[in-house]
């Protein structure tokens, strides 16, 4: 990345006038605690006590004998506090927000896991918190909505645009150009403009490290292929940072196919197809979902949290530049890897996490039984269980 | 002289601050936008300010954004927004100046974007979400098609970037009156003033106030507070969107209003 937030052609600070100064200062301040050994060490002891890191690299035997090919690792993301890697940003920021002297937190949210993760940081750490959520992620994700408020945050309803993730994302920015003074805004995922790319992937590289550490103890050399789900970015970025310089460990995102790419209703920026092209969205340029006339097309998919125009701006340079692959896991495989983690590890995984073990389902048969896969389980599906239910037409 | 120039130095000469009218392109159709944006220049508008529809305005509020989506859902094209405005252009000489943000302007590719609007006889661009940081291509591209810059300066903005931005700006500054997005206010925002004079003393280009001006009395109040003109959008879009149901009476408010808000344009006798 260059100074000006730029990775390869993508990324950048394309923000209101209005928050600039509050950007800058933003840069200025986690220069200042990534040095600050007080700040770093409360941080870490946080991560380990509260969050319960480092999360767990599980053998999934028996999905492994299922598939009969690629030996099979699960990071158990889904471990730390609050159910899902989320809480490891949400802390990080909100704590950079109380370094500079910052008295309220504000995020958007999709699935309710980063809203839940930053309402809980609030409530650790004394400020005061709003939410923002589309009123259609709202009703898919009741159990959030109230999580967030038994932890003190207002959750604000956002009925503009598509009622989802890219609509509590603008509200959130609105918010933000007035508050700034007091208010830090806890970007959720590896997005926005500079420097929230690069804190927020630096906040998640603990996945990476850790993985790194574990499998290296495990199996005595690196996985072959590690596999995330790409909505924003966060956890992708978050385990592949650790791996960008091991060129032999293939690093693969998958994105939500929806109701499949010819259907125009899906979120997949990062597979060529007629409406993504790069373009200017939340304050970076990266690939993007848009139209003709350049507005930014809406998006569908089973899991709000990868329901989302665009894409976190290192992606677009790890695809364009080829150290990714980019694939995508439709709305039908999601939830059939759903079912197929819960019967055969006794995990129930988010529905986001759900595309990444979609495409090993479809991946690891064809891989020999020498190679290893790791799969960044990025959250637990608990919250989902209502969403699914409906999905497969049943009543609980 | 450009358009900008001649019309600020006539303002000037007649004592008056310009009155700025915003819309967006294409709301709540073609062509009644076509004749809302005649019917402010019949009413008194020394400038027209139009936006150019963005599904996803972050620097707008409510009422901006629900025009735009109007616009958007009512066939607003690249094709249709440049054609409204050459037919505005062929009705007024007044100054144009375009509100967009950087997607729409990316999209069909900076040079061919700029080449359309000098075609169409635009005057200026400002870019809501592209600081001049990120600005370097686009204004490049303005430059050679004969295309002014206006840039945004808050109460926020520090003395060294104030500077900065003036330095950039070829069109206007434009002075956002408040923090957060565009909207409806009932009163002013006093800091403004002090934001006036800090710039008054790092540029001589025209300082022109937007954000929240909602009455005649604010535009008032921004003439004796030392700006160059008043931009009044959301309090206009309002009207719009207040009468839907009747054109006529639509264009009957609006020529009303703008015709008491330029009445507010003078300035006070020097001191």
């Amino acid at each position: 990345m260059n100074s000006k937030g730029y990775f390869g052609s993508f990324g950048g600070r394309y923000a209101p006038e209005t928050l600039m100064p509050a950007l800058a200062e933003i840069e200025r301040a986690y220069h200042r605690a990534r040095k600050d050994s007080s700040f770093m060490r409360e941080f870490a002891s946080l991560l380990h006590t509260y969050c319960g890191r480092p999360t767990a690299l599980y053998f999934a035997k028996r999905l492994t004998g299922k598939l009969g090919g690629a030996r099979i690792y699960i990071k158990r993301e889904d471990l730390n506090h609050t159910g899902a890697h989320k809480i490891t940003n949400s802390l990080g920021q909100t704590l950079l927000g109380k370094y500079m002297g910052k008295t309220r937190v504000i995020a958007e949210t999709g699935a309710g896991q980063h809203g839940v993760a930053t309402a809980t940081s609030a409530a650790l750490l004394g400020l005061s918190c709003d939410i923002y959520m589309g009123t259609v992620d709202m009703a898919r994700q009741r159990p959030n909505v109230f999580r967030m408020n038994l932890l003190g945050a207002k959750v604000n309803p956002v009925e503009s645009g598509n009622k989802t993730l890219k609509d509590a994302v603008n509200e959130a920015l609105r918010d933000w150009t007035m508050s700034c003074p007091y208010t830090h805004y806890v970007f959720g995922s590896a997005l926005g403009p500079h420097p929230f790319p690069t804190i927020v992937r630096d906040f998640q590289s603990v996945i990476g490290t850790e993985t790194r550490r574990q499998i290296l103890a495990e199996e005595g050399r690196l996985p072959d292929e590690i596999v995330a789900c790409v909505g924003g970015g966060s956890n992708a970025i978050g385990i592949f940072s650790a791996f960008l310089k091991d060129k032999k460990v293939r690093l693969t995102g998958v994105e939500a196919g929806g109701l499949g790419l010819a259907t125009k209703k899906h979120a997949t920026r990062l597979t060529p197809t007629a409406l993504s092209r790069p373009g200017i969205l939340h304050g970076s340029l990266s690939y993007v979902l848009q139209d003709e006339n350049g507005q930014i097309a809406t998006t569908h998919s089973v899991s709000a949290g990868l329901d989302y125009s665009g894409v976190g701006p290192q992606h677009s340079h790890l695809y364009t530049s080829g150290r990714a692959r980019y694939t995508y896991a439709t709305d039908k495989e999601a939830v059939a890897a759903f079912q197929l983690l819960c019967e055969c590890e006794g995990i129930i995984p988010a529905l986001e996490s759900s595309h990444a073990v979609a495409y090993a389902i479809k991946a690891a048969p064809k891989m020999a039984r020498n190679k290893i896969m790791v799969i960044n389980l990025s959250g637990r599906g608990d919250k989902d269980i209502y969403h699914v239910a409906e999905y497969l037409g049943k009543k609980i | 002289m450009d358009r900008y120039s001649s019309t600020f130095a006539a303002l000037r000469m007649r004592n008056e601050i310009a009155f700025i009218p915003f819309a967006e392109a294409g709301d709540p159709d073609l062509r009644a936008s076509e004749s809302i944006f005649k019917s402010y220049v019949d009413s008194g508008a020394d400038v027209l300010e139009i936006g150019y529809p963005f599904s996803d305005p972050i620097a707008d509020g409510p009422i901006n954004q629900r025009a735009a989506i109007r616009s958007i859902s009512a066939g607003l094209t690249h094709a249709a927004f440049f054609r409204l405005i050459g037919n505005i252009r062929s009705y007024t000489d007044v100054p144009i100046g375009i509100l967009l943000y950087a997607n729409s302007a990316r999209h069909p590719g900076y040079s061919t974007f700029c080449k359309r609007a000098s075609d169409a006889g635009i005057d200026s661009l400002l870019v809501a979400d592209m600081p001049p940081e990120e600005s370097e291509e686009l204004a490049a591209a303005m430059t050679a098609n004969g295309l002014q810059t206006v840039y945004i300066v808050s109460e926020l903005t520090p003395p060294n970037r104030m500077k900065y931005i003036c330095s950039k700006v070829t069109g206007f500054v434009y002075v956002v009156s408040r923090l957060g997005s565009t909207g409806v206010q009932t009163k002013v925002n006093v800091t403004v003033d002090a934001t006036l004079k800090r710039l008054r003393k790092v540029t001589g280009k025209p300082l022109c106030v937007g954000f929240g001006i909602s009455t005649p009395g604010h535009v008032r109040h921004m003439a004796a507070a030392g700006a160059d003109g008043a931009i009044v959008g959301s309090a206009l879009v309002k009207i719009i969107e207040d009468n839907l149901a009747s054109k006529p009476s639509m264009i009957k408010q609006l020529s009303k209003a703008i015709a008491a808000f330029k009445k507010a344009t003078k300035r006070p006798p020097s001191r």
